[in-house]
């Protein structure tokens, strides 16, 4: 593992140095997964950015009635320790609390997470949730991306050679949601995702009809994705025996798992449904302010 | 490659040093400030017997880049007795003989540590949260376990 260091102090300086060095440069934000894939030498890089100067990309900010805005380096443990995060979307509290673990969830930020593009990335599957939108930003200007539109492949995205993930707007929906996720691993930490399962339940009004559905789903595709189809089966619909059943069966024909070290096609597509299950009836029962039931 | 100055804070004293840029924190305490109670196990952030605290929390000092720590606040296994006197931690793992062949027992104590500076009376759980990132291959979890109860049941009362 050699390279330049390039150190820059502010988001301005980072943005020149990006476009300089374009390519050559890989941007540095917590470590944990970059500097792995170098000394494996899977990645080589003529030049390494550390953002650990940039100071002011680790927030979380968040306004009633709007939304929430992290910083692309807002670390794991943040997100997860954070309230309002907590109370308002307690899906990407969850993801972030079981990256890795303590010293993972230290280093490790949720815009790396993202940028790092892995099919398993456990923040990926909430940010699907909430629709988010990537804040991209570059000595150019900046643009917005929708999460949907981000990633491109395994470890492949839309950022251009010279841009830097700035910050993640998370929109807040109207009515209530709840939703959660779930991680399936050998143990409960240190572990790479055989199947990630995010469910968001929109109520508006009733208790008994789901306004809206939303299902994403980690480690089972080229990407993270979400499972519209699936989706539609609850969307205005009154919950009833056996359609939370039907969701899940659907969502795992949408997905199309490989068979690695970690778990074999069919393995996953069965954890799929059991995931994608107890994650809808975990989603429902806090939308309506239940405390935890259904697992 | 050409060698940067980097001043690196380590309990509590200031260490002023040339290094290569793609030098590990982990590296850098080892082989430049001879600190070698902080264990280099796998080397790529699996089994935490790299564990120091940066700016009190723990993280892997493998996976950090010695040139980017420079601001901040690096306590290592030394650090933790003060004044020649064993952390009470350091005390209940040699009283409960919660140390086997001992590679994994410094980056425990620094998880362990982490803790029980923000939470000096942990459930259970929550210790075994703290330590997930921290492999005993001795697997001598449940002496540890018993240490730590020895240190926060004393606490409260």
């Amino acid at each position: 593992m050699k390279f330049e260091l390039l150190q820059p102090r502010s988001l301005q300086e980072a943005l020149e140095m990006k476009k300089n060095y374009g390519d050559k440069a890989r941007v540095l934000a917590g470590g944990t997964d970059l500097l792995v894939l170098l000394k494996d030498q899977k990645l080589t890089a003529e030049a390494v950015m550390s953002l650990a100067g940039v100071r002011d990309l680790n927030f979380i900010r968040y306004e009633d009635g709007r939304g929430a805005t992290l910083g692309a380096l807002a670390t794991h443990g943040g997100v997860a320790a954070s309230p309002i995060i907590q109370q308002k979307f307690p899906d990407l509290a969850e993801a972030c609390s079981q990256v890795g673990a303590v010293q993972i969830q230290n280093l490790g930020t949720v815009g790396g997470n993202l940028c790092n593009a892995s099919p398993a990335a456990d923040v990926a599957p909430p940010f699907l949730l909430m629709d988010a939108v990537l804040i991209l930003a570059s000595a150019r200007g900046e643009r917005r991306v929708s999460i949907h539109d981000f990633f491109q492949g395994p470890r492949r995205t839309v950022l251009q050679a010279d841009e830097i993930l700035k910050e993640i707007f998370v929109p807040e929906v109207p009515g209530r949601r709840g939703a959660t996720y779930l991680k399936l691993g050998r143990r409960k930490a240190m572990e790479i995702a055989i199947v990630g399962i995010g469910v968001a339940i929109h109520l508006n009004g009733s208790d008994q009809v789901v306004s809206e559905c939303r299902i994403a789903m980690g480690s089972v595709a080229p990407t993270p994705m979400r499972a519209r189809r699936g989706e539609e089966i609850l969307r205005n619909q009154e919950v009833r025996d056996g359609l939370i059943e039907e969701v899940a069966v659907v969502a795992a024909e949408e997905a199309s798992p490989i068979s690695d070290v970690r778990a074999s096609r069919e393995y996953r597509l069965d954890m799929i449904r059991v995931l994608c299950r107890r994650a809808a009836r975990v989603a429902l029962a806090r939308a309506r302010g239940n405390k935890e039931e259904g697992l | 490659m050409k060698k940067i100055p980097v001043t690196l804070k380590v309990n509590g004293e200031s260490y002023d040093l040339m290094i290569a840029p793609y030098r590990t924190l982990l590296d850098v305490l080892r082989e430049e400030i001879q600190l070698t109670g902080t264990k280099k196990g796998c080397d790529v952030g699996d089994c935490g017997a790299c564990t120091v605290l940066l700016n009190g929390k723990p993280v892997n000092s493998c996976l950090v880049l010695a040139a980017t720590a420079q601001d901040a606040e690096i306590m290592t296994i030394e650090g933790l007795a003060q004044k020649g006197k064993l952390h009470p931690l350091q005390e209940a793992f040699v009283k409960e003989g919660a140390v086997q062949c001992g590679f994994c027992t410094p980056g425990i104590l620094i998880s362990l540590k982490a803790l029980l500076d923000k939470n000096p009376a942990p459930t259970m759980e929550e210790v075994k949260t703290a330590m997930a990132g921290n492999l005993c291959r001795c697997t001598g979890y449940s002496k540890m376990f018993k240490a730590v109860e020895s240190v926060t049941s004393g606490l409260g009362r």
